[in-house]
């Protein structure tokens, strides 16, 4: 099985001369289809760093990366649009729900740039709505969800669309414990049921205790790249 | 791309209102803007349609023919025949409402106190009241009967200067066809209320009792001509100027500068103002946008992340600005409306009279719609608003995700 993303000789390098930061150093890392991945280590391990590059939000500095077998370099700024929109889910750390649009239509908005029609769109984000345990909510708007919700709806967007892999940094960051764990659940049985690929940066205990890899990052360097049973 | 915008508007339309205070201020910089200039050009145009009827009502008209030379001596060794059979075709063209003659020549007005310069207007009154506005302006006593009524019309502040009065008489005195200086005593029959400049200069009599004062054998200084249409002023002059040519023929517009200019100078105003305007507005609007994109960075960053591409990020703010121009500008024109419709018996102004008199317009000027303006300035006004909101929204739509996203709002 060919891995969906894969990283190779991947450097990134912020400032330059005295004040160069050396974020990522010569990084190889391939992530196989289905893998629900965690990627750990103290911050400034570059562990953003790396899902920025993944997830053509950043270019790095030297090597390359290719997401469902497609390098990213000399893709132009539209292009990478369009990877992102139809490879690539994210769920971030502070939500980033459009605070003007009720949760479907958050979840509706990634299916409308899609392309998708509108009826198409609605049965769709109904499903991934009541799929991470929000139906009956589709009409609130972020700022009437609890955090734990919100984080359920992002999680809905990032797989609306399904992508090749979801990209989540810190996604349990700003929860509670038991908020956290329910949405750890939430990705492992997506991850079961639909076989969708996880690569989560977090220093949540856990959430590594959840993953069947774990990705351990130090200096900019893979540490430890290691499966475990879970 | 339909469905696009049908997600889009009503997207846009939440975003504006996220912040109340501010698309609030932004509408009402917009809607004063537009309201401003719409009523403007009313006003404007108002006033300088006012001030152009009163000073050719007066005594100009929409033009007058003359003598060659007399306008750079207007002497009595410069009049003219009355007009011929071809002139006489041209003043009856449908376009010309009516004409009259007139004889006007230099000279002194004497009372038993002072004497003043003047100038001797004779005239038909009978067409001189179709012509001119003096005949209904009486304050005391009335105008003259006929053109061989030698009697006398004097403006009110003449009468004061020279401290005489209705029934009284006054001796005028002009240059006559011999050279020699010719004086009659003429009875003050009435008294003109106009402006002070036509009251300190002209007084009226009848024209034939002016010619036989003078000793004239039928000539005259001067036709004077009004039309149906302001349309026709170019061909007319023309026309007549092809009839007479030995004659000059001259439109209000040779024949008073001052309000040629002011008449072909509006429109230049109107669009000073109008950039003056936009200017401020354009200030306001990139200010508050430019505020708007900074606030939103994050989120601009996250629609990138999530695949939106940039050109539909551009889209969609400008989309937002012309939501946010469009209502202001509706609002400054629905503004412009009740202001124009709450004036339309007209703006009093006599509490200026005197200040009203020096611009020679009316005491009471009338607004009016301009349906054109109601659709070109405001119209101009949303597609410079846009325009200039393109900026900010560029800005938005040229952010790096990765950066925009790292940024604490």
């Amino acid at each position: 099985m060919d891995p969906i993303v894969t990283c190779r000789g991947l450097s990134k390098t912020f400032g330059k001369g005295e004040l160069a930061v050396h974020a990522l150093r010569d990084v190889d890392l391939d992530i196989m289809p289905g893998d629900i991945a965690t990627l750990a280590g103290p911050s400034g391990s570059g562990k953003t760093t790396l899902l920025n590059m993944i997830g053509a939000l950043d270019e790095p500095t030297s090597g390359e990366v290719s997401v469902g077998g497609q390098p990213l370099s000399g893709i132009s700024r539209s292009g990478l649009s369009d990877l992102r929109l139809s490879k690539i889910g994210f769920v971030f750390q502070s939500y980033n729900l459009i605070p003007v649009l009720s949760a479907r239509e958050n979840i509706e908005f990634v299916l409308q740039l899609q392309g998708v029609s509108g009826s198409e769109r609605h049965d769709r984000a109904m499903e991934a709505i009541k799929e991470v345990g929000l139906a009956g909510m589709e009409d609130r708007r972020p700022g009437k969800m609890s955090g734990g919700q919100q984080q359920r709806v992002a999680v809905a967007r990032a797989l609306v669309s399904r992508p090749t892999i979801v990209l989540a940094d810190e996604p349990t960051a700003n929860l509670d414990s038991k908020n956290a764990l329910e949405l750890v659940d939430l990705m492992r049985n997506l991850n079961r049921e639909h076989g969708t690929t996880f690569l989560i940066g977090t220093h949540d205990v856990r959430v590594m205790e959840h993953s069947m890899r774990h990705i351990e990052m130090v200096d900019g360097r893979i540490d430890n790249d290691a499966r475990s049973s879970a | 791309m339909i469905d696009g915008l049908n997600t889009m508007l009503p997207l846009a339309w939440r975003n504006l209102w996220r912040n109340p205070r501010r698309t609030g201020i932004t509408l009402i910089v917009v809607a004063i803007g537009v309201w401003s200039i719409l009523f403007f050009n009313a006003f404007m145009i108002a006033w300088a349609k006012s001030s152009k009827e009163t000073t050719l009502q007066l005594l100009l008209g929409s033009g007058q023919i003359h003598a060659e030379g007399y306008m750079d001596d207007p002497s009595i060794e410069k009049l003219m025949d009355p007009p011929d059979l071809d002139l006489t075709s041209a003043l009856d063209l449908p376009a010309v409402a009516d004409w009259t003659t007139r004889v006007v020549v230099p000279g002194v007005v004497q009372s038993e106190y002072k004497t003043l310069p003047a100038t001797i207007v004779g005239v038909d009154p009978t067409a001189e009241a179709r012509i001119s506005s003096i005949p209904g302006k009486i304050a005391e006593g009335r105008y003259l009967n006929s053109s061989d009524d030698d009697s006398a019309v004097l403006g009110l502040h003449m009468v004061e200067r020279l401290k005489t009065g209705l029934g009284r008489r006054v001796i005028l005195m002009s240059q006559n066809t011999a050279g020699a200086m010719s004086e009659q005593s003429f009875d003050v029959v009435g008294i003109y209320d106009a402006d002070k400049a036509t009251e300190d200069l002209y007084v009226f009599t009848g024209r034939a009792a002016s010619q036989a004062f003078l000793g004239l054998e039928g000539e005259i200084a001067q036709i004077v001509f009004v039309l149906q249409e302001e349309m026709a002023l170019e061909d007319t002059i023309a026309a007549m100027a092809d009839a007479a040519p030995d004659l000059d023929v001259r439109s209000w517009r040779d024949l008073n500068l001052f309000l040629a200019s002011m008449d072909s100078y509006m429109r230049v105003f109107i669009h000073v103002w109008l950039g003056i305007v936009f200017a401020l507005m354009a200030i306001g609007i990139i200010n508050t946008q430019l505020m708007a994109v900074f606030e939103r960075t994050q989120e601009f960053g996250l629609l990138r992340a999530l695949g939106m591409k940039p050109r539909r990020v551009l889209l969609m703010v400008t989309i937002e600005n012309a939501l946010l121009i469009g209502v202001g500008v509706l609002l400054g024109m629905a503004m412009a409306a009740v202001t124009i419709w709450s004036v339309s018996d007209g703006i009093d102004f006599s509490a200026f009279a005197r200040a009203m008199e020096m611009v020679q317009t009316g005491e009471i000027i009338y607004l009016d719609y301009e349906p054109d303006a109601f659709i070109l300035f405001p119209g101009l006004i949303w597609l410079l608003g846009i325009l200039v909101a393109l900026w900010p929204a560029r800005r938005a739509s040229n952010c790096r995700p990765v950066d925009a996203m790292r940024r604490e709002t």
